[in-house]
């Protein structure tokens, strides 16, 4: 039976630092100025997007060559100019939309902002971009976490950072009380889940929507039920007040 | 809803070769006996690599008959999932049955599923994270099985003093969070040790219901 890296405890970087954390993942660097790099010019970012489409489409399993190169209109001489192989083409497309993913968390991450503020501000940000690239969506979180090693890795990597973002939390609960060590994976694996079954369902673009669910399951354990329920009447007014 | 030592105690596994079976079991229909071929193979195998013929002669059926019953290797797994499925969310409900206030009960569930599962890593692995693998249709009968367990989530609102308002999405939730965290432990080959879970997966489903401070209590035992 196959083992996987452990993704249960990953080795701690100080807390608060969330940059040694995506250094420490070997993550593609969240670059500040990120110029929507998915609306893409070159041939081998035109590929990448048709990778994740088609994902989105049909699954990674059931994506051909053929299914990639037509719709970025490349030859299939240059994709493997640009590619080994299709793994290798859906690896590149991983690391693109966690680049991305990374950039925007960093962005909204301060080590100044009260910890409640920094977790709803990510958890917005990272439903927003969800929302706003289905194809990406559909393959970082159904397709990678069950196309090989090395897509599971890179998934499993961006799922730390976010993990040692939420586990911030533990340095100054309002409660005192024993929470278990697993209690940010289990609000990461709540909201994950929550998440996967709206883009099963085909709801990507409503994602935005769970933002008070998700603050609520992430915030309970440290913040407890008042202040955690207060926080996801926040977010909802917050939707409510953009939408209006 | 079954109930007492029987059920709870009922194997899920379906049983191992033909000629072990009991006469009543050999008397089933074709089909059963696919099936629980099906669990056993891909159990054993994975699903990637499983063939329609690994099927038929685990069985002991020919291919028409095969191709009489499901379309498919993929149609065939679905079934067997299926059926898997309802024999965990049986014995998880039996446990979940017995006497007591809600977070008792859910220990018990909870208890009964790790047991379960930790009876039967190849089974267990099956259920929760190589179905992943096979594809869309396998996830939404996984999601689906997961959400035949929401009674019992959501019985944790009427429980809960401001249970009603909680977020609309809770119970949902909590199922991922215990999921997540069960999938993880079998990811990592460690089937064996999931009771040593119980504390952590109770903690999970109790803390959104009741708070951090009253599910460390109910964790830690009463009166403590």
């Amino acid at each position: 039976m196959p083992t996987r890296p452990s993704n249960g405890n990953p080795s701690p970087a100080p807390p608060g630092d969330l940059e040694a954390v995506i250094e420490q993942e070997r993550l593609p660097a969240g670059r500040e100025d990120l110029p929507e790099p998915l609306i893409a010019h070159s041939q081998r970012e035109r590929i990448l997007n048709s990778m994740a489409a088609s994902c989105a489409k049909k699954g990674y399993g059931a994506t051909t060559i053929a299914d990639v190169c037509e719709p970025a209109g490349v030859s299939r001489a240059t994709f493997y100019e640009l590619f080994k192989d299709k793994e290798d083409c859906f690896h590149a497309a991983m690391e693109l939309a966690l680049a991305e993913a990374m950039g925007r968390i960093v962005a909204v991450y301060s080590p100044d902002k009260p910890w409640a503020t920094m977790v709803r501000d990510a958890a917005a940000t990272f439903l927003d971009l969800l929302a706003t690239r289905p194809g990406f969506a559909r393959m970082a979180l159904v397709e990678a976490p069950s196309s090989g090693e090395r897509a599971f890795e890179l998934y499993a990597s961006g799922k730390r950072v976010l993990q040692s973002l939420l586990e911030r939390g533990r340095d100054d609960p309002v409660e005192e009380q024993a929470i278990p060590s697993t209690a940010g994976r289990a609000a990461l694996s709540a909201a994950e889940s929550l998440i996967v079954g709206q883009i099963l369902a085909g709801n990507t673009a409503r994602l935005p929507e769970l933002l008070p669910d998700i603050v609520y399951i992430a915030m309970v354990p440290y913040l407890g039920q008042e202040e955690a329920l207060r926080q996801s009447r926040q977010a909802e007014r917050a939707i409510v007040a953009a939408d209006d | 809803m079954p109930q007492g030592e029987s059920a709870k105690r009922e194997r899920w596994r379906p049983p191992r070769g033909r000629h072990r079976l009991p006469p009543e079991v050999i008397a089933r229909s074709q089909r059963e006996r696919l099936l629980e071929a099906a669990a056993r193979v891909v159990a054993e195998k994975g699903y990637g690599p499983t063939t329609v013929a690994d099927l038929t002669r685990e069985a002991g059926i020919s291919r028409t008959t095969f191709y009489a019953m499901y379309e498919d290797k993929e149609a065939c797994f679905l079934a067997a999932y299926d059926t898997i499925a309802d024999a965990l969310v049986r014995r998880v409900s039996a446990a979940y049955e017995e006497e007591g206030d809600w977070p008792r009960r859910a220990r018990a569930g909870l208890a009964a599923l790790l047991d379960a599962l930790a009876e039967e890593p190849g089974l267990a692995r099956l259920a929760l994270v190589d179905v992943a693998a096979a594809g869309p249709a396998a996830q939404r009968r996984y999601r689906a099985a997961l959400q035949r367990l929401m009674p019992l989530f959501d019985e944790g609102r009427d429980f809960a003093p401001g249970g009603r308002n909680l977020p609309a999405n809770t119970s949902r939730m909590a199922i991922g969070a215990v999921a997540g965290l069960i999938s993880d432990e079998l990811a990592e080959g460690r089937a064996e040790q999931l009771p040593d879970l119980l504390s952590d997966l109770l903690f999970a489903t109790l803390v959104p219901y009741i708070g951090p401070a009253a599910a460390a209590r109910e964790v830690g035992g009463r009166g403590q």
